[in-house]
C-alpha cells in the first residue's frame, strides 16, 4: 500500500475513533440530564427545564451513592459536575479541538468509569451502572462494554499524538519550512 | 491536506447534527398509558404492607429481601428516618413488596413470618424487628442458629398477637423457596412477585417513586437518607 494511501487510512480511523467516542461521552451527558420521566430518544426528552434537570442529577447523585467509592460530602457535587463534564468532552471530541489533550480527559474519564464498574462487580453490588441515564443494570456486559470504551480511548489517544508528530513532520519538512529555516 | 482536514473539520458536526435529527424523528411517542396502568395495579394492592397516608402526594414502592444486606443498610439508614419523617407527615405512602431472592436462604422463611403478622395488621413491627436483628438469623451474621426468625417474631409482639400469626405460619415454616402449597401467606409473596416482573426488578433494595401519576425509573441499591430527601424534596416542590 502506498504511504499516502496508508496515511488516508490513518486518518479515517481516526475521525471514525474519535466520532464513536464523542457519542459515548455525549449519549451518557445526554442519559443523566434528560428528564427522568421522558421516554429515552425522543424530542419529549429534549425538554429540559431547570426543575427537572435538577432531578436527574439527584437521581444520578443517588446512582453514584450506591458505588459506595465517594464519601458523602463528595457524591452530590461531583454528580451534579460529572454530565457536564462529558458534555463538554463529547463536544470538544465531536469538533476535533485540543483532540490530544481531550483525548487524554477522556482516557482518564473512561479509567476512572471502568475502575469503578470493576469494584462495584468483584463486590457483588447489585446496584444500577447509570452510565447512560437510569435503569441500566450493572452486570458482566457493562464490564465488557466499558472495557471497550477504554480500549477505543486509548487507540484514539495514540491515534491523535502520532497523526500530530506525522502533522509536524510533514510541515517542518515542506518548502516553506526550509525557506523559513535558511 | 489541511484543506480536506479543514473539510473534515466542518462536515462532523454537520453529519452528526444530521444524524441526530433522523433519530429523534424516527423515535417513539412517549408511553405513558403503560407506565399508569402498572402504577394503578401496584398501588392498589398490599394495604396491609403499606406505611403512611394513601392519599400522600409520593408513592415509593420498595421491592425487599429481609437477608439481603443491602437491604438491612437501606432501611436501618434510609427508610426509618424516612418512615418517621415523611411518612408519618404523610408526605410518602410507602408500599412494601417481597422479592425473596434465592441466593438467600431464609428470606423467603422471613418474608413468610412478615406476612402473616401483615394479616393481623403488625407488619411495620415485625418487619423493623427483623431488619433490626437481621445479624441474628440470617446466615450472614456472627450469632447462632441461623435461620431461627421465631424468637425475634415472638419478641416484637404480644403473646396474643405471637398466637394468631403462629396458627397463620401452619405449612410456612420451610426454608424452600417454592410456593408451598398449605401456606396461607405464600400467594401474597407469590403476588408481590409478580409485581417485580411487571416492572422488572431483578435487584434488592430496589424502589419505585410513583409522583402524579408518573412513574420515574427504578433506584437501586442502599442510597443514603441526605439524597433520598433531596431528591423527595424535589419532587414535592415541582409544579
Amino acid at each position: 500500500m502506498p504511504a499516502s494511501t496508508q496515511w488516508t487510512a490513518n486518518r479515517v480511523l481516526l475521525l471514525i475513533g474519535r466520532l464513536c467516542l464523542a457519542i459515548v461521552f455525549l449519549a451518557a451527558a445526554y442519559g443523566k440530564l434528560r428528564p427522568l420521566n421522558a421516554t429515552p430518544w425522543t424530542l419529549h426528552s429534549l425538554e429540559v427545564t431547570p426543575s427537572s434537570l435538577n432531578l436527574s442529577m439527584t437521581f444520578f447523585a443517588m446512582q453514584l451513592d450506591s458505588y459506595r467509592m465517594l464519601p458523602a460530602w463528595a457524591v452530590s457535587p461531583f454528580a451534579h459536575t460529572l454530565p457536564w463534564v462529558e458534555l463538554a468532552v463529547g463536544l470538544l471530541l465531536l469538533f476535533g479541538f485540543a483532540l490530544r489533550y481531550v483525548c487524554i480527559a477522556a482516557t482518564l474519564l473512561l479509567t476512572i468509569f471502568y475502575g469503578a464498574v470493576i469494584h462495584s462487580y468483584a463486590m457483588h453490588l447489585a446496584i444500577n451502572c447509570g452510565c447512560f441515564g437510569p435503569n441500566e443494570k450493572l452486570d458482566a456486559w457493562t464490564l465488557v462494554r466499558d472495557g471497550l470504551f477504554f480500549a477505543l480511548g486509548i487507540a484514539v489517544t495514540i491515534g491523535a499524538f502520532l497523526m500530530h508528530k506525522r502533522n509536524r513532520a510533514a510541515v517542518s519538512s515542506s518548502p516553506r519550512a526550509e525557506l523559513s529555516a535558511r | 491536506m489541511r484543506r480536506s482536514t479543514k473539510t473534515m473539520r466542518l462536515l462532523t458536526p454537520v453529519s452528526a447534527a444530521l444524524l441526530l435529527g433522523i433519530g429523534l424523528a424516527a423515535s417513539p411517542v412517549p408511553k405513558e398509558t403503560s407506565e399508569k396502568s402498572v402504577a394503578a395495579q401496584i398501588t392498589d394492592l398490599s394495604a396491609q404492607k403499606s406505611l403512611g397516608s394513601p392519599s400522600a402526594p409520593i408513592k415509593m414502592e420498595v421491592f425487599d429481601d429481609y437477608e439481603c444486606p443491602n437491604c438491612g443498610m437501606f432501611y436501618e439508614q434510609t427508610l426509618k428516618p424516612m418512615i418517621d419523617s415523611y411518612v408519618a407527615e404523610g408526605k410518602v405512602y410507602l408500599i412494601h413488596r417481597d422479592l425473596p431472592l434465592p441466593m438467600h436462604q431464609y428470606s423467603r422463611q422471613a418474608a413468610r413470618w412478615v406476612n402473616a403478622a401483615a394479616r393481623i395488621g403488625k407488619f411495620e413491627v415485625v418487619e423493623r424487628a427483623l431488619f433490626d436483628n437481621q445479624m441474628a438469623w440470617s446466615e450472614y451474621g456472627s450469632e447462632n442458629p441461623k435461620g431461627n426468625i421465631r424468637p425475634i417474631v415472638k419478641g416484637a409482639l404480644t403473646p396474643a398477637e405471637f398466637e394468631r400469626v403462629d396458627r397463620l405460619m401452619e405449612g410456612c415454616e420451610s426454608d424452600s423457596h417454592d410456593e408451598l402449597k398449605g401456606c396461607a401467606v405464600d400467594a401474597a409473596i407469590q403476588h408481590d412477585i409478580a409485581v417485580g416482573q411487571l416492572v422488572p426488578v431483578t435487584e434488592t433494595p430496589t424502589f419505585i417513586v410513583i409522583y402524579r401519576g408518573q412513574q420515574y425509573p427504578p433506584g437501586v441499591g442502599a442510597i443514603s437518607w441526605p439524597l433520598m430527601k433531596q431528591f423527595l424534596d424535589q419532587l414535592l416542590s415541582q409544579r
